[in-house]
């Protein structure tokens, strides 16, 4: 289209000059009938459940606070569920929401990524958001691509940073293990991208009100679900824990997990671990942190015997302070330290549980 | 029955380092079968009944072709090698396009068209939920067991809250979600097997799709710029031949917090 030569073309406006001389009599301006009327912001507000209720994920409480700066037009959210839903009404809207969907479909109270892509579609075609923001969990990071293939739309996945130029959003992700940023643009409205947990602050609870508009779909194609078991949760979260002693590969006596709880216990945090402990199957796979575990944002994260691979690393880049002990100086994770102790990292764990 | 594995070929990123300017090396950093791909096929490998046949395929460089090898090795059945120079750059949109493409040409009839979780060079994971729209079909993701009846499959997935187990019609996606540290063992028969195995390649025009379909060109995303990391903090390296002094540093860090 835009491969016009120029000159004495005076019989289409579609290279968008606005020279009045070169478009065609009668014409004023030039109307770009590309242009899409995209606008605003789409959030899928994930929740967990919590007791008896639900409550909403922390990922979705920092994305809406997130889109309302984001975005000069309205901000939407869609949320599933029942009548459990409705107690979160206004700390959703205290986020800065203007227009809650709530699809309260008894078929989509559980979680199905067909169908919940499907319904949300069809609620993108209808509100015409120019961007559409995800968590980056489980359920988010399977459930955004779904939706962008059937809009034929871009997505990034597991965005560090999100910066808006007027409707045009700039996102940021790490590729090939954190070692390179990019900038990464969507070419089509809407723009989607799922975000990790911990790239906007957490907005304060705040109650709100606004409108709340129950979306109906009734296309829902259904799964065949045999059996949902909720996993035994040992009732702490490592995603809420200021401090964490993390323990990795290099931790070789079963005795110094022991140990670490007890210094954790001292110092008011939790202990976490990287894969190698899970699967040797000292530790649970609920203090998991990393790729395949849990992402997490302490204000201290202390390393011992954490080699750093990637997939470690991204579960634990944004925490606030870093310290690792390795007693190996070439390891990788003592570029993402702000502290590292060449230390053998069972020593230094017993010194501190006698010390503290 | 048939199932078509799809893998990839990644640079081995638990080798990759950075130099003092924090830019990354690659040269010489060997290219590997994605860990997570090879733990999907092992799983299917390990289904596999008699008169199965497993498909495997990739999109890539000709040089993918050693991922395929393995592949092969390992004991899968036939291989098919996506690559084109038109193929180059794609994103998730281009990528899962030119997948769904192939699919449909070469292996229509599959009960089941398995991925792995995530590639370990993107480490995003989005590829086979694309391909299963594009499809049409279900997706099951984070499955940690899948298992055969005589009417379908049940897979059992791991939500970390929820442990979820479902029926599997034919002709799924499926997406493991697990990944074996200690890589897989292959049997010799299969190993000295593959030589005689042959690996079929594709290109664009073979899977009818345009020029502008796939690629750079028929991505979605766009990456404006690109620098090395901000991730590597200012680190200060400490030398410890005392434990207690060791302990004392994180102690004092611990109440500098408070």
């Amino acid at each position: 289209m835009s491969d016009c030569s120029g000159g004495s073309c005076s019989t289409c406006s579609s290279c968008g000059s606005d020279d009045p001389d070169r478009l065609p009599p009668g014409m004023l301006k030039v109307y770009n009938l590309n242009q899409s009327t995209a606008d605003g912001v789409l959030v899928w507000v994930e929740t967990e459940p919590d007791g008896e209720g639900v409550r909403i994920a922390d990922v979705s409480l920092e994305l809406l606070s997130a889109a309302r700066r984001l975005s000069d037009g309205r901000v939407f959210a869609v949320v599933f569920g029942g009548a459990e839903v409705k107690p979160l009404y206004p700390s959703i809207f205290g986020c800065g929401v203007d227009s809650l969907y709530h699809v309260r479909e008894k078929a989509l109270e559980t979680y199905m990524p067909e169908d919940y892509a499907s319904c949300i579609v069809s609620l993108i075609k209808r509100i015409e958001p120019a961007t559409v923001l995800m968590g980056a969990t489980l359920r988010g990071r399977e459930l955004a691509p779904r939706i962008a293939s059937e809009l034929g739309t871009g997505l990034t996945a597991d965005c560090t940073g999100l910066r808006a130029d007027g409707r045009k959003l700039i996102m940021t992700r790490p590729a090939f293990g954190g070692n390179i940023i990019a900038d990464i643009e969507c070419l089509r409205f809407p723009q989607m991208a799922t975000v990790r947990q911990g790239t906007f602050p957490k907005p304060e609870m705040r109650e709100g009100s606004g409108t709340a508009i129950y979306w109906q779909f009734k296309e829902v194609v259904g799964k065949d679900i045999v059996s949902v078991e909720r996993a035994e949760e040992s009732g702490e979260d490592i995603r809420d824990a200021r401090v964490l002693i993390s323990l990795g590969d290099g931790i070789r006596d079963r005795a110094l997990v022991d140990v670490a709880e007890s210094v954790a216990r001292k110092v008011g945090g939790m202990v976490s671990c990287s894969r190698s402990l899970v699967e040797r199957g000292w530790m649970p796979r609920s203090r998991q942190v990393g790729m395949s575990g849990r992402t997490v944002v302490p204000d201290l994260y202390i390393a011992f015997g954490i080699s750093g691979a990637v997939q470690h690393r991204v579960g634990m880049s944004a925490a606030g302070k870093v310290i690792a002990v390795n007693s190996d100086p070439d390891a990788p994770i003592h570029h993402y330290a702000d502290l590292s102790l060449i230390a053998d990292a069972g020593d230094i764990l017993r010194e501190m549980d006698r010390a503290l | 029955m048939r199932f078509a594995v799809a893998v990839k070929q990644v640079p081995d990123t638990m080798e990759m380092s950075v130099d003092e300017n924090g830019s990354l090396v690659r040269a010489g950093v060997p290219a590997i079968l994605n860990p997570y791909d090879e733990y999907a096929l092992s799983k299917v490998l390990g289904m596999r009944g008699e008169g199965d046949e497993v498909v495997v395929f990739t999109m890539g460089p000709p040089q993918a072709r050693q991922a395929l090898t393995r592949c092969l090795e390992m004991g899968a059945d036939r291989a098919y090698l996506l690559t084109d120079r038109d193929f180059a750059g794609a994103d998730v949109w281009a990528t899962a396009r030119t997948l769904t493409a192939f699919i449909m040409r070469f292996v229509p009839d599959a009960d089941l068209y398995v991925f792995g979780r995530q590639a370990i060079d993107g480490d995003t994971g989005q590829v086979p939920f694309e391909v299963a729209a594009q499809l049409g079909v279900q997706q099951f993701a984070y499955v940690e067991s899948l298992s055969s009846s005589e009417d379908g499959f049940t897979a059992v997935q791991d939500y970390g809250d929820v442990s979820m187990t479902c029926r599997v019609p034919r002709g799924s996606v499926v997406s493991f979600g697990a990944v074996d540290p200690n890589g897989t063992l292959f049997s010799i028969s299969d190993y000295l097997s593959a030589g005689s195995k042959t690996v079929e390649e594709v290109d664009r025009v073979s899977i009818g799709l345009g020029l502008y379909s796939v690629g750079l060109r028929g991505s979605m995303t766009k990456i404006v710029s690109t620098k090395t990391s901000s991730g590597a903090r200012r680190n200060r390296k400490v030398e410890i031949t005392d434990p207690a002094k060791g302990a004392g540093f994180i102690i004092s860090e611990l109440e500098a917090m408070r």
